[in-house]
């Protein structure tokens, strides 16, 4: 079965960018959301593989989204991919759960190589 | 022909992204000198016409009634004005911030010199982290004029007609931001002209070309 990833960010741009830079021959299913409440609502219809998620978003923050999924999926992979490289964003969304934190702009190499991790993960885990 | 009819939606949206991430880089750069962090909000872009512009600043910075302000001038392919607008009392918020970190200040200077000083120099950091990443990104190279700082002046009087050129349009690039402890808040303005802004949009669209 295909792995499902979700991408939740409120930019169009920073959407396409990130699965840009995603492999092109393992068969991911893309979902994407634009704001925190709708990744939340579209990890509980979808239950995705692993969730890309950015922090500052308006309707609901990715903070909030990251706390929500985790309370819903204790187990949920959520890689941030983040502008907001400030220490203490860092601190907060790995004390929530959050699997990795990746700073934009994004380099191909290191988002393969966190893909790869949290699959590893995942497939440990299931 | 202006700004308005040259950058697309999708030249709009890629600029909207990378002043997100050139602001967040601004941002953690001052989080490294002072021991507080930088809550930051989604940047929006808007274009308008210069003699808009005392207005348009009027309108976004009413609720502060009085304004610091710290301006900075920068050159390159791209080239305008930085704008960062504090709230009233920043000054001082920010002097008893630094002082925390055992900074120096001088006790031998004035209060209103040690204020000044110390907006221009948080200004410098966010202004030059800022700018610097906006033009890492899009490939160019920029030089500043040192920051002039306007302290604690009433929003109406604090920009004034005139201060730009008129025949020229202005993309606001607004980026608000408050911070975690300390009542401080405000605003970051790149605002700059037709002569930027063909060569940015071509540079928009060799930047995202990467992601292709």
């Amino acid at each position: 079965m295909n792995n499902r990833i979700l991408i939740v960010d409120d930019s169009p741009i920073a959407r396409k960018m990130l699965k840009s830079c995603l492999p092109k021959d393992q068969g991911f299913e893309f979902n994407e959301a634009g704001d925190g409440k709708e990744g939340f609502e579209k990890y509980q219809e979808l239950e995705p593989d692993v969730t890309f998620m950015d922090l500052t978003m308006p309707v609901m923050t990715g903070y909030e989204s990251i706390e929500k999924i985790i309370e819903y999926d204790k187990d949920a992979i959520i890689i941030v991919v983040t502008a907001d490289v400030q220490m203490k964003a860092i601190k907060t969304v790995m004390d929530s759960g959050a699997f990795m934190v990746l700073r934009k702009p994004l380099k191909k190499e290191e988002l393969t190589m966190a893909l790869s991790k949290a699959l590893d993960t995942l497939k440990q885990t299931t | 022909m202006n700004a308005q009819n040259i950058l697309t939606e999708e030249d709009v949206s890629i600029l909207q992204e990378i002043m997100n991430i050139s602001f967040g880089q601004s941002a953690a750069d001052l989080a490294d000198v002072i021991s507080t962090s930088v809550v930051l909000s989604v940047p929006y872009i808007d274009i308008i016409e210069v003699p808009e512009l005392p207005e348009y600043i009027k309108n976004h910075v009413k609720d502060y009634k009085n304004i610091n302000i710290v301006e900075q001038k920068f050159w390159g392919k791209f080239r305008g004005d930085a704008l960062l607008i504090f709230s009233s009392g920043a000054g001082k918020e920010l002097m008893s911030l630094l002082q925390n970190e055992n900074r120096e200040l001088s006790d031998s200077d004035p209060f209103d010199v040690l204020e000044r000083e110390t907006l221009m120099e948080v200004g410098n950091i966010l202004i030059g982290a800022c700018v610097g990443k906006f033009s890492e990104l899009l490939r160019d190279v920029v030089t500043y004029t040192p920051p002039k700082v306007v302290v604690e002046k009433d929003y109406r009087e604090a920009i004034t007609n005139g201060h730009y050129d008129p025949d020229k349009s202005a993309i606001i690039l607004k980026t608000d931001f408050r911070f975690d402890e300390g009542d401080v808040s405000g605003f970051l303005f790149l605002v700059t002209n037709n002569d930027s802004v063909l060569w940015l949009k071509d540079a928009l669209q060799t930047f995202i070309e990467q992601y292709e």
